[in-house]
Order: C-alpha cells, then structure tokens, then sequence
C-alpha cells in the first residue's frame, strides 16, 4: 500500500512556456485540476492549479479590456505558476496514509510524486477514496456489520475469532476510535455469502460487544 | 466525452482516460521528384493510459510512416499534410523543432526493429545507456550507473553487472533487445513505440521478449504501440488492433475480436493464407491474397482493396468507403462488411485450379540421401598465441538423416543449431570433417567444385535473401537461362523458350524476362530463386528459409508454388524453416536440431504432438498463436544456444532444459530412444515418462 502502487503515472505534464490562455483550456478539455509544469527531464519547475490562473487584478493597470487582453496574452504559466519548491510532493515510496495525512494537514486535494526532482505521477483524494472503497468492499455484495468494542487489545481478536469458528471469510475488515469515545473502538466487518441473521447471532455472543449496525449491501 | 474513451479495459478504473495518444484523420505525404507520395491517408485510433495497441500489416502498408510521424522522424522530404497528433492533450502536428522537444521531452521512447542498429557499437553498453540519464536528467555519472544497472535487472538481464561494461556485439541479439527496451524505459516514457522489435530474434527468445514487454507494460503503465506483420505477435502483447493496407486502417476492434470475427475481406485474406499450427498440406490450402499492395503514388480510385478483393462490385471502384462502426468497439473500412461476413468465402475458381494435390510419395522407397555420422567442424583461431592446439566450431555434430525421394523433410531449431551448416555440407559448400555422405548411391563428401556436374545438377538451392542471391546487373531471364545452358538441360536454341515456360510455371509471366530484380517485389524475387533452382531439373532441391523474409501472403503464394513443383516434377526437398507452423504445414518429416546434433526426428505430426523432446516442447511452445481459443503451455527456455566452439557436456540441451534429470544429463551423451520406426528421440528421460506428457498447444472448450 504505497503511493507508487495507486498514483496515476505519466500525468499530464507541460511546459513553462505556455500561455495561461492555453492551460486554461488544456486543464478544461482534459478536466484536471492539477497541472506540473516541468522542463528537460520531467523536471519539476512548478504547479499551476486553477487557484494560480485567477490572475491577481493588481497586476493589472487598469480594468480596460483591451489592457486585460495585452496582460492576458503575456503571461505563460511559469508566471503565475507555485514555484516548486513551495509545491507539496510526496515521494513515491511513501505509505499511502502518509500521503492522507498530508493532504489532510495541509487542506489539499492532490500531491505530486517527485522522485529525485523528477515527476513521476499524481496522487489525487480520489485516489485514496478509492482504496477506502476496496478497503472496505464496496463493491462486493455482503452483509455489513459494525460492532463496537472497548479499546483493549485482544478485542479484535475476539471478533474475529467468532467469525472464523463458524468457517466464514472476512471480505472487508476496518477500524476506528468510536466518535466521541475514546475508550471504545468501532469495526466494520463484511461477510458474503452468509445469511444477516445467522452473522448477528454469532456476532451477539461475543462477550463485551455490542453489534450497533447491520445492513446488507 | 466520446464513446471511444468507454472503451477502456479495465471496469474498476476510476482515473480519468485521456489517451495518452490521440492520432485524428492523419494523412503523411513524402516529397519526390514525381510530386507528392500519399504514404498514409486517414489514419485515426487513440490508445489510452497503460494499454497496448498494435497495428498490423504487410510490409509497404505505412505502418512505420504513421510512427514515425509520430516521433517525428519522418526525413526532409516527409511531412504531416493532415490531421491531429495529440499527445497527452497537446497537439504535435504544425510545431516548431524546438517546442515539439519540449513538449514531447522524453515521454516517448522508441524501440528498433534491430537491436544491433539501435546501439552504437564502439561504446561499452552501461556508458550508453547512462548518458541517456545524464543528458535528460543531468544525473551523477554514479547514480545514473547504479539506476541502469537497476534497470538491466528489471528486464531480468543475466549477470546485469558484467553486461554493463561489455560492448553490443559481446551479447546475443536478444539481450541486445533487452538492452534497448531498458533504455526506453530509463525516462519512463508515457508512450513507447516498438517497431517490430521481435522480428529479427528466434522464437524462443521472442517469447521472452514478448512476456517481459507485457509485464513491463503493467509495472510501469506505459501506453505501448506496437507495431508487428505477425497477428500472433500481437495476440500476445495487446488487446486492440488496428489492420492497416495500403496507407489506411481497414479494421479495428480487439484482437479477439479482429480474430474470431474479420469483417474486411482484407483482414479475412490474411486469416487464410497463414498456416495455423497444426494444419498440414494435405488436409488443408493456403489462399494467397491475389496482386499486390498498390504502391502510394497511384492508389485505386475507390476502395483500395478492391483490387485484390473476391467481393468487388462497381461500388467498390468508384466510392471510398470510410471507417465506420459495424458493432460497439469494431470498425471496418467496407461498404459491404455485413454481407461479406455472412456470405462466407469460397475459393474462386482459378484459385481452386491452382491448388496443387500435395504429391504424395512412396515411404517405402529407398532414400534418396544418405547422411550418416555427418560432421562439419570449422576451425577456430586458438586462444593462445604459442599453442599448437587447434578449436572446432562443432556446428554439425553427428548427424544423421535420410530422406525419400519425393518426400519433404523439415529442419527447425533456433539460430546456430547448425541447420544451414548441415544444408551446405550436402550441396558441397562446406568441407565435411567427417561422415558419409550418399546420394542416389554416389558419394558427395566431396566439394562442389570437385563434383561432378550430373551431381551439381540434380542438387539445387533455394537460399533466403532472394536480394542478395540474384545479381543486380543480369535480368531475369539470364540468370534463369544461364542454369539452362550450364546444365545443358534443353538444346541452346531452345533455352528462351524453356525460360518462358519456367517463368509461367512460377506465375510470373513471360514480360519478366527482360526486368532485372530490382525492379521485383520480394516475392517475385524469391520466384525466381527458385524457377533457377529447379531450372536443371534437380532430384532434391534445398531451400534454406525460402519464406522467412516473405510477407504472408506472399509466403502463402511461394508454399502453394513449391508444392505444385513439388508435385509435377516429383522433386524431393529439404526445407528450413524457423516458422514451425510453416513447417508443419509443408513438410513431411521433421527434424528438429539443437546445437549441432539432432534432437527428434520423426513425422510431422509426430513431433507436434506428445511425446516430445523437451527442446520440441519448448519451441512448441514459444510459438505465437494468435488464436484466443487456443491454450499453450508456457514453457521459457533461459539463455542462449551455447558456443558450439565448447559444446555442454553429455546431452548439449541440458543447460537450458527444464526437465533435466540430473547428473546422467551432464554427464553421458542421450541414448536414441526409437518411438516407432521413424520418429526417434534423443534424450535420457524414459520414453514412458515422455508419452505422459501433454499436449503443448490444445484447442480449450
């Protein structure tokens, strides 16, 4: 589970010497909302987001369209671009927790992976979002079940072990501390091919748990 | 977003598909003295992020035109008249030098036909591919070392570290080749281009090629265009294709689909006139495709195929039809694709009556050639500067074969087996070290210039490179008639006259007799190799590849005309080939030699089924099959043929075999073990064991 494995390699790179007029639309047609901007070698030179082309009116001299248009035109994205050492990277063997906590800490949506300088891909939230979904089977039809537990070690285990007594598999399995309560922990487990009630039965029976949400998805 | 960016192949991806290359109604012209050469019209396909997408097509039909004109290498005099290349979302066509660098960078890597032509001799192979690093990246010499080194294990090259201070032509063509694809893949390049990159390598070593490009392409999810004349290639490296005749795409679908369901009659030619493994000549013709691909500068006025096309109507010569969508996922360049794919396809008339019953022979006639115990060994220079110790280059080694008159006997294994060896030492081109030599009951260990020339006469030779074996200054019917006169086969005032009869017999017409070969196609070439082989009217002809360098259809055409030969005159041939669906198809008996000696020779569908040597097996199944209905075991020999200056010891495979047995092996040379009379097997592995082995390529379902 390292960001090499799920970022998007070869991504839409271009050149510093585009106009922003051009990379507006670039970035329309080809619906990104992240652009590097390299030189030889995929060198990192800098990033151009949609934030960075919403031109700063008090570079301009006044509000004439005719003196919008002369500004516009001589502008390329190395200009306007975040110079890259101010761009948020991640290497690309990082875990990719290390990479959701760097976008959650700094409040952004996408990392560029530079490897020695050079850009080797993009990690995007969806990219994330996506290993949550298959973390968690979203895909594979089942029976859903959060159970909640005191926040020992040894608890899991429990758990799990029910599930394994009666030969059943585990698709999905995921944790997290209970909102609002530190001392418990809730676990989302997900069986197929085994019928809601009989998971509830044996789920029940584990000592000290307490099952708070089943639905069949 | 278009339809086309649905066809994606794998449902769970959520990234966004933009291709990676999008080429848009491209048309390349070149320049000449006789005006523009429209070389590649309308050409569009898109191939998206880490997807394989190959094009396929005779030789002639733009396949290297529209790469290039990709990369941009398309010489002074060519250039892109219309259409888009968008590469990652930015256009390529109508740029400047300089931009087109820039933007391009080194996103796309392109990989050679040949290996040796792409490396530069004089420099050692890790200095070569560092200074791809330190030119782009302006990296550290070290670093850069130490990451091609990374490389070089990556493309799971052998002893990765000795290899990088060797030169090119210190390692064999398909290390070579992997040399190359390793510095493609040193920028990881978004896009790499591969122009027929397994071509010029043997079947077992391309099998690995293949493998390791398809496993290259998941690491580092690379969009790759691949670019072969052989569906079978394709079949193995890509899911879509694109068939493109005569400077356009006539179909394109997936290769499964372009498979099992061909709509343009084009695509549907090329299904026929391949053998497919497993078919032989008596149960089953090749159909070549009638004429020629037109030549670019004078392009048919309607559909280009129609031509050459079986379903031609008045539509067809005067309107072009465009490339429209027959099903979701597949379209054809036809007007009428939906009829001629119901209407199924009967040979026409004259093709029928040119189909030659295979000649059938008597299998309890007395061999025609006797060789026993052959040995050719060429000396080497010694190692040393004092010793008086001479080195063998063993290249036949003890071999012993027969042949029947009338019959085809088939010579397979990979480079250096010493299969063109043994062929030269029977028509007396080589010196034999040792042996006996019998043919029609006359001894011929002798030179050919020592021959007699009733002996010369009736042993004749087709060679492999039609070009290099005619010469360039004499026409066609010179070359021909100078065998007529040398061999005194007709009276001298009856020599114009039997050339004209052995131009028609080759289908070639009489006009030939006055154009000299360069003014023939490859094919015609090769027609006329082999019209002046069997010009004396020899007893045994020896064809040394005669269709490796033959696109298929022409392939099929030469097969068919070496049977009709074969079938008139009764001629008896020795056949090598490296195509082993070739072989199969045309031959009768089939030996298959490894490294100097034989390994299995037996009838031809006795060597394709079980029990196998495990050297048959192994390029059994190597062999590219483009069939999706068709299971192959994967069986990869490592390494190469070894030196034949310093054979193995005991069975000379056992370095490379994957059924080895152990010590016995190494150590004593394989005992013959006759299966029936004929088919008889060298190896150590008991013959019961060897018939419990399964089929290598089996029909699935």
């Amino acid at each position: 589970m390292l960001v090499r494995d799920y970022m998007t390699k070869h991504p839409l790179m271009v050149q510093p010497t585009m106009s922003i007029v051009d990379a507006q639309r670039f970035m329309g047609e080809n619906n990104i909302r992240h652009l590097p901007i390299v030189g030889d070698g995929k060198r990192l030179l800098g990033l151009v987001t949609r934030q960075t082309l919403l031109v700063d009116p008090g570079r301009l001299g006044s509000l004439d369209v005719w003196e919008i248009t002369r500004c516009l035109a001589g502008l390329t994205v190395q200009d306007v671009m975040v110079k890259a050492e101010h761009v948020i990277i991640v290497e690309q063997n990082a875990t990719i927790e290390e990479a959701a906590r760097i976008m959650v800490e700094k409040k952004i949506g996408c990392l560029l992976v530079v490897d020695d300088g050079v850009v080797t891909g993009v990690i995007t939230e969806i990219d994330l979002l996506a290993r949550l979904m298959e973390m968690m089977a979203a895909r594979v039809p089942g029976v859903r079940v959060t159970v909640r537990q005191p926040n020992v070690s040894g608890e899991l285990a429990k758990l799990v072990g029910a599930i394994a007594a009666q030969g059943w598999g585990i698709r999905a399995l995921g944790g997290t501390p209970t909102p609002k309560d530190p001392s418990k922990w809730d676990v989302v487990v997900k069986v197929s091919n085994v019928p809601k009630d009989e998971i509830v039965a044996a789920l029940r029976k584990v000592d000290g748990q307490e099952v708070v949400d089943v639905r069949e998805v | 977003m278009s339809t086309e960016l649905e066809w994606i192949t794998e449902v769970d991806d959520h990234r966004i598909k933009t291709p990676v290359l999008q080429v848009e109604d491209v048309a390349i012209s070149y320049e000449t003295r006789k005006g523009d050469v429209p070389a590649v019209r309308d050409v569009s396909f898109d191939i998206l992020r880490g997807e394989a997408h190959s094009i396929v097509g005779e030789s002639g039909c733009g396949k290297s035109t529209v790469a290039f004109g990709i990369v941009n290498f398309l010489g002074r005099n060519g250039r892109i008249v219309n259409g888009r290349i968008l590469f990652q979302g930015q256009d390529l066509v109508g740029r400047p030098q300089e931009e087109l660098r820039r933007i391009r960078g080194d996103r796309i890597a392109m990989v050679y036909q040949d290996p040796m032509q792409a490396l530069n001799p004089s420099m050692r192979l890790g200095d070569q591919m560092s200074e791809v690093l330190i030119v782009h990246r302006g990296m550290e010499k070290k670093a850069a070392e130490e990451k091609c080194l990374e490389m070089l294990n990556r493309v799971y090259m052998p002893d990765a570290a000795n290899v990088m201070r060797r030169y090119p032509h210190q390692i064999s063509g398909g290390q070579q080749q992997r040399v190359v694809i390793a510095m493609a893949l040193l920028n990881d390049p978004a896009l790499l281009i591969m122009d027929e990159p397994t071509t010029a390598l043997d079947v077992t070593v391309e099998a690995v090629v293949l493998d390791l490009i398809a496993e290259l392409q998941r690491v580092f999810d690379t969009a790759i265009m691949y670019i072969s004349h052989n569906l079978g290639v394709v079949a193995r490296v890509s899911t879509k294709v694109g068939v493109m005749y005569a400077g356009e795409i006539v179909e394109r679908a997936t290769v499964k689909d372009v498979y099992l369901r061909p709509y343009h009659p084009y695509t549907q030619g090329l299904m026929r006139c391949v053998p497919r493994l497993g078919m032989d000549k008596r149960s089953s013709f090749l159909y070549p495709i009638p004429g020629r691909v037109p030549s670019p500068a004078n392009l048919p006025p309607g559909c280009v195929f129609e031509p050459r096309c079986d379903y031609s109507r008045e539509e067809c010569r005067l309107k072009r039809p465009a490339l429209r969508a027959i099903e979701p996922r597949h379209w054809v360049r036809c007007h009428f694709a939906e009829e001629v794919a119901q209407m199924g396809w009967e040979p026409p008339e004259e093709v029928l009556a040119d189909l030659a019953t295979p000649a059938e022979f008597d299998r309890t006639a007395e061999p025609i050639l006797k060789v026993s115990r052959a040995k050719t060994y060429y000396e080497a220079p010694s190692k040393k500067l004092l010793s008086r110790e001479k080195l063998y280059v063993k290249a036949v080694d003890d071999v012993s074969i027969e042949v029947i008159k009338g019959e085809t006997l088939g010579i397979v294994g990979e480079s250096g087996c010493g299969k063109s060896t043994l062929v030269k030492t029977v028509i007396g081109m080589e010196k034999p070290t040792a042996g006996e030599f019998e043919f029609m009951g006359v001894d011929i260990s002798t030179p050919v210039s020592k021959r007699d020339l009733s002996i010369i006469r009736e042993l004749q030779m087709v060679f492999q490179n039609p070009d290099s074996t005619l010469n360039p200054s004499f026409t066609v019917g010179m070359q021909i008639g100078r065998a007529l006169r040398r061999f005194k086969t007709v009276p001298k005032d009856h020599v114009r006259a039997e050339v004209m009869r052995l131009l028609n017999m080759m289908k070639l017409g009489e006009l030939y007799y006055d154009r000299l070969p360069r003014q023939l196609s490859g094919g015609e070439k090769q027609r006329v190799g082999i019209a002046r082989a069997i010009a004396a009217r020899p007893e045994l002809v020896l064809c040394d590849e005669p269709v490796s360098a033959l696109d298929v259809s022409v392939q099929a055409a030469v097969l068919n005309l070496l049977m009709e030969i074969q079938a008139e005159l009764g001629t008896t041939m020795i056949f090598i080939a490296h195509d082993l669906s070739v072989v199969r198809f045309f031959c009768d008996h089939i030996a298959v030699m490894y490294l100097g000696q034989i390994a299995e020779i037996g009838l031809a569908e006795a060597i394709y089924s079980p029990p196998y040597h495990p050297y048959t097996e192994a390029l059994l199944s190597a062999v590219p099959i483009p069939d999706p209905s068709v299971e192959q075991k994967s069986i990869r020999l490592s390494g190469n043929v070894p030196s034949a200056l310093n054979p193995p010891s005991g069975c000379r495979f056992h370095t490379r075999c994957p059924r080895k047995l152990g010590d016995v092996c190494e150590t004593a040379a394989p005992p013959c073990q006759h299966m029936t009379d004929e088919h008889r097997i060298h190896c150590h592995i008991p013959l019961e064991e060897l018939r419990e082995m399964e089929m290598v390529v089996s029909i699935a379902g």
